[in-house]
């Protein structure tokens, strides 16, 4: 499947194959039917879509020429704010907010007429792993749809999964992206911190979150990263894209890249999973590339690493969901505070506050050091642990997850053990590097398996060369097609 | 036992920024509630901020300003806690980088009083309450402010003053602030302790938070001062805590109990980078620092000859300075400079805000040369202030005033037809004023200007008329 | 060992609500939380300097104003709104 599915339709659409209009309608009544399994999207913008096809089609009428993502179907996690479209993070305390503007992403987006078709599922405000922490219930995975789709973008993973979008964003804090993307099989690309502005995502963890592409194939992770990763002067930490477009190299030969293993990425690794690695890189060593093998012992401390920061941050980010400006109030209350207090008690879900608490036990007085200080510094030594690794190879090669799909209702009934099961993909975010999931094989029970690819910092166009050329020697061999929504 | 007063002060001043300090909405006072706002201003999910350029360069110059060190690096911190006036639940500030350190403040005795530090924040939104509602209004949201904290050095309630008032007097100086203590752009939290006189060890401090004019910290201090010793001397003990004061009793009491005991959670802002100070930039604002107040009446008095009373006042405020700088430029007696300002000058400007402001009719080049032209002995001694007084009155420079036969001192004859003249021709205004209206004269004297087309003495002018009237 | 007291006093820094029949559940679920969270001091190393992920420095903002928002729209999302303010009634 190494032709991908954005020059496919957009190929279509300039051909006058297909009008933007009947592909947007077929788009939106496969929602209609495989929502009902899928769960993935929250809400559907059928007329924003239907409205963004006619001027599609009329552009094509005059004879003019579309951009890359011009009239393509596609979707939003529901934490990047769409100006009069609800964005509400899938938890009640957002029960009804509607932006009044847009994320920087979304402006980009939409001004090349990208067919917004709806917001999709997630875990609460990107808590979770499975997407089940969602106040909507949960996305399911469009291969067994009684196993969960992952999380935290579950729904957008899904969506592209089961075909109901070409493709979509979606935020990756501690694998948001990867992990779901790796448990659907598709793609999932989290860029370096700074290439993608942050402006209008909902916060989660801001020195953790990127915003990036959950797509069919490597080529379409390539042209919508390409479009996204553009300085924003809203948000400080952006830097945007460095060098030429991504998708001019994905080509590219990979004699004598190295690629690198870190042992410690397979300590605890399902064996199925660690076989896909393998095979892996017995493909790579076909295609000329050179196997290094190393060791990452910084990596022990990931995990806990990554809890402590991401939570910190969360019990800042969450503390404006007072029921004031916007989103749930609680209806009786004798006071301020007591109305404050019920809102985010009902409001928020299980899981968040789990969160919120440990993020404000870490920061508080007496435990700073000994936690969030602690953390901060060894985020330092992973990030040099990475530096170093890099001088030695071209891009690290990893399982995404350690498993495939959870079964459904597996993950939140125990969340610590959840959240080791997180281990492979935090590093990345902890090192600000990109990284990206691509679909390597399946398990005994036909659930996919992925695998990562992770580069050094704004070295997207690396980790993308080398995923497109795996993905093109393997073909349909790992990829595994659902049986649910559009096929043209 | 006697006791001595022990004060440290935190004192928050608003930047004269265009702009908030992390959005581009406007800092301009007033304005109908939430107009001033954007997502940012209310802390809609997804937002960021961007800091202002020159608020970070403002918070520079008040440091270099008090005699600050100022960081290269710096960075912004998150204070949190909940209220419904701090729409992101966290304020940004500085924590433990703040971008100056250890100046201080030299009051008129010689004293220093030391600064620990002056940070970069964000001011909150306004609550209002009415019957038990609670209303917000978020245009002060996101003002950029800096906080200057002081050690407790403050001995009296006159160190107290004087310290405010050099920092609103240094502060207006460098342009950064204008330190309206009632529009709420300079507000002060006071610590206050005692301890017996000799007593190297700090007593238990109270704070009194937000004091919004000079006056008022002057009774609160008196009124903490004596709660504290008399607490004390009937064998109690200080407790510590935040105290509001109450202009209308006098009194303070206390704003929280200590079961809110906060725990701010200071971190790192991970939404905005390090700031990075050069010492190249640095050079290039302490270049934009003008001379200082203190020591501009150094010079006025060493160098200029003005007594202590004359240089204090000519300094106190900018434009003033800079006027009578600008008036003495070759003039042989800067000492007659300053009189005329104090006088005349003076005599018209009622309010504090008149005299920062500054306005007068005439520009200090126009009061040079009616200075230069005394000094070289060409207007009469008796003459020199109704000049002033006419070209203060006309805004006209000396030259269409003082004639040939002006600077001779001679009596024209043609005036003393004109009077008299004035006196037929405004009966009204005549009656007016004999049956009290006193302002009607004006209109008189405002005749003989007219039909001398400036160039009568107006004060004279109007004794003349008094006379002829009588 | 995380206590009841630890957790409801957390709780209050966070306005959060812990019903008498969540606090056991929830206690136990911290402790474990801050025990895993405990083995990061299990490293021998202090670790290193850590700014910010990229390094970056002075991303500033010129002071040029731009327009605010309509206040309806900053208003719009608000549960209770009066004379352009947005409201906390009181409740009995």
């Amino acid at each position: 499947m190494a032709e991908g599915k954005i020059k496919h339709y957009s190929d279509m659409l300039q051909k006058k194959e297909i009008s933007c209009t009947e592909l947007t309608e077929a788009f939106l009544s496969n929602i209609e039917s495989a929502n009902k399994d899928l769960n993935a999207y929250v809400t559907v913008t059928a007329d924003t879509a239907l409205n963004t096809a006619k001027a599609v089609d009329k552009k094509l009428s005059l004879g003019e020429m579309l951009a890359p993502l011009e009239g393509i179907p596609m979707t939003l996690k529901d934490n990047i704010s769409t100006k009069g479209i609800p964005t509400t993070c899938c938890s009640k305390i957002l029960e009804g907010y509607t932006p009044i503007f847009n994320a920087t992403v979304w402006e980009i987006l939409s001004a090349n007429n990208a067919v917004l078709l709806g917001k999709t599922n997630m875990d609460e405000f990107a808590m979770g792993s499975s997407c089940e922490t969602s106040c909507f219930g949960g996305a399911t995975n469009p291969h067994n749809i009684n196993h969960v789709a992952g999380g935290s973008s579950g729904g957008v993973a899904s969506a592209v999964g089961g075909n109901i979008a070409v493709y979509g964003l979606g935020s990756d804090t501690g694998g948001s992206i990867r992990q779901p993307a790796s448990f659907c099989g598709i793609v999932g690309l989290k860029p370096s911190y700074g290439a993608v502005s942050r402006f209008g995502l909902i916060a989660y963890a801001s020195s953790l979150d990127q915003i990036g592409p959950v797509t069919s194939t490597v080529e379409d992770a390539a042209i919508v990263y390409d479009a996204i990763s553009a300085y924003d002067k809203m948000d400080s930490t952006s830097q945007g894209r460095r060098g030429e477009p991504t998708a001019l190299s994905i080509k590219n030969d990979i004699k004598g890249m190295k690629i690198g293993i870190a042992r410690e990425y397979l300590d605890g690794v399902r064996d199925d999973v660690k076989l896909s690695i393998e095979k892996a890189c017995e493909v790579y060593k076909s295609l000329g590339a050179e196997i290094v093998y190393f060791n990452l012992p910084a990596l022990k401390y990931a995990l806990p690493v990554y809890y402590i920061l991401a939570c910190a941050e969360a019990s800042s980010n969450l503390g404006r969901y007072d029921g004031i400006r916007y989103g749930y109030r609680t209806s009786s209350y004798k006071d301020v505070n007591e109305m404050i207090c019920k809102t985010r008690s009902e409001g928020f879900g299980d899981e968040v506050k789990r969160r919120i608490l440990l993020g404000t036990y870490v920061l508080s007085a007496g435990y700073y050091d000994a936690y969030y200080k602690k953390a901060q510094n060894l985020r330092g030594s992973i990030l040099n642990a990475f530096k170093d690794a890099f001088k030695n190879c071209d891009v690290i090669l990893a399982p995404t997850v350690p498993m495939t799909a959870f079964e459904k209702g597996n993950a939140i009934s125990d969340p610590i053990e959840t959240y080791l099961t997180d281990i492979c993909t935090v590093p990345v975010n902890i090192a600000g590097l990109p990284g990206i999931s691509i679909p390597c094989g399946c398990d005994a029970n036909g659930l996919p398996i992925g695998m990562q690819l992770i580069g050094n910092t704004f070295c997207e166009s690396t980790i993308l060369n080398a995923a497109w050329q795996y993905e093109n020697a393997v073909g349909s061999e790992v990829f595994k097609e659902s049986p649910y929504g559009v096929k043209i | 036992m006697k006791y001595e007063m022990v004060a440290g002060f935190e004192t928050h001043i608003e930047l004269a920024t265009n702009t908030k300090i992390f959005c581009s909405c406007t800092t301009e006072f007033g304005g109908e509630s939430n107009t001033h706002c954007c997502p940012i201003c209310i802390g809609l999910p997804g937002t960021l901020p961007k800091i202002n350029r020159q608020a970070v360069k403002y918070a520079v110059m008040a440091g270099l300003a008090t005699n600050c060190e100022i960081a290269n690096i710096s960075k912004m911190d998150r204070k949190n806690y909940c209220y419904p006036d701090l729409p992101k639940a966290y304020q940004i500030s500085q924590y433990d980088k703040p971008i100056c350190e250890h100046g201080y403040v030299e009051l008129s005795s010689g004293k220093k009083i030391r600064l620990t530090r002056i940070h970069i924040e964000e001011d909150a939104g306004k609550l209002i309450h009415k019957r038990g509602d609670t209303y917000v209004d978020y245009n002060r949201g996101g003002v950029p402010l800096i906080e200057i904290v002081s050690e407790p050095d403050i001995r009296s309630v006159e160190e107290a003053k004087e310290y405010v008032e050099k920092l609103q007097q240094v502060m207006r100086y460098i342009g950064i602030s204008d330190c309206k203590m009632q529009e709420g752009s300079m507000r002060c939290d006071v610590n206050i302790s005692v301890r017996p006189v000799g007593s190297e060890e700090y007593g238990t401090r109270t704070e009194i938070k937000n004091m919004n004019s000079i006056t008022f910290i002057g009774k609160a201090m008196e009124y903490e001062f004596a709660r504290q010793v008399d607490l004390i001397e009937s064998g109690g003990r200080v407790e510590q805590e935040t105290l509001r004061y109450d202009d209308v009793t006098n009194t303070t009491s206390s704003m929280r109990g200590k079961e809110d005991a906060h725990d701010y959670r200071y971190f790192r802002d991970p939404d905005l980078v390090t700031i990075h100070v050069t010492d190249d930039e640095i050079d290039e604002l302490r270049a934009k620092i003008p001379e200082l107040p203190a020591v501009k009446k150094q010079r006025y008095v060493s160098e200029l000859g003005l007594n202590e009373k004359d240089a204090q006042n000519i300094s106190k405020y900018r434009k003033i300075a800079e006027f009578f700088e600008e008036a003495i430029i070759g003039v042989k007696t800067p000492k007659t400079v300053a009189n005329f300002i104090i006088g005349q000058i003076f005599r018209r400007l009622e309010t504090e805000a008149d005299k920062e402001e500054f306005a007068t009719a005439i520009t200090a080049q126009q009061l040079n040369e009616l200075v230069k032209l005394i000094d070289a002995g060409k207007v009469k001694n008796n003459l020199e202030k109704s000049t002033l007084e006419k070209m203060l009155y006309t805004g006209k420079s000396v030259n269409d005033f003082i004639s040939e036969s002006d600077m001779a001192g001679r009596d024209d004859a043609a005036l003393t037809e004109l009077w008299q003249r004035a006196v037929e021709n405004n009966p009204n205004a005549i009656a007016d004023y004999k049956n009290g209206k006193q302002k009607a004269i004006k209109a008189v004297v405002g005749f003989i200007m007219k039909e001398s087309r400036g160039r009568a003495d107006a004060a004279a002018a109007e004794a003349k008329i008094l006379q002829l009237i009588k | 060992m995380v206590s009841h007291e630890d957790v409801l006093g957390i709780a209050r820094l966070c306005k959060l609500y812990i019903a008498d029949d969540e606090l056991d559940s929830m206690t136990k679920v911290m402790d474990d939380i801050i025990r895993f969270a405990d083995t990061i001091n299990n490293a021998s190393e202090e670790g290193a300097e850590f700014d910010n992920i990229n390094n970056l420095s002075n991303a500033f903002r010129e002071d040029e104003v731009v327009p605010s928002y309509d206040r309806e729209e900053i208003l719009k999302n608000a549960n209770d709104v009066d004379e352009g303010h947005f409201l906390v009634r009181k409740r009995v």
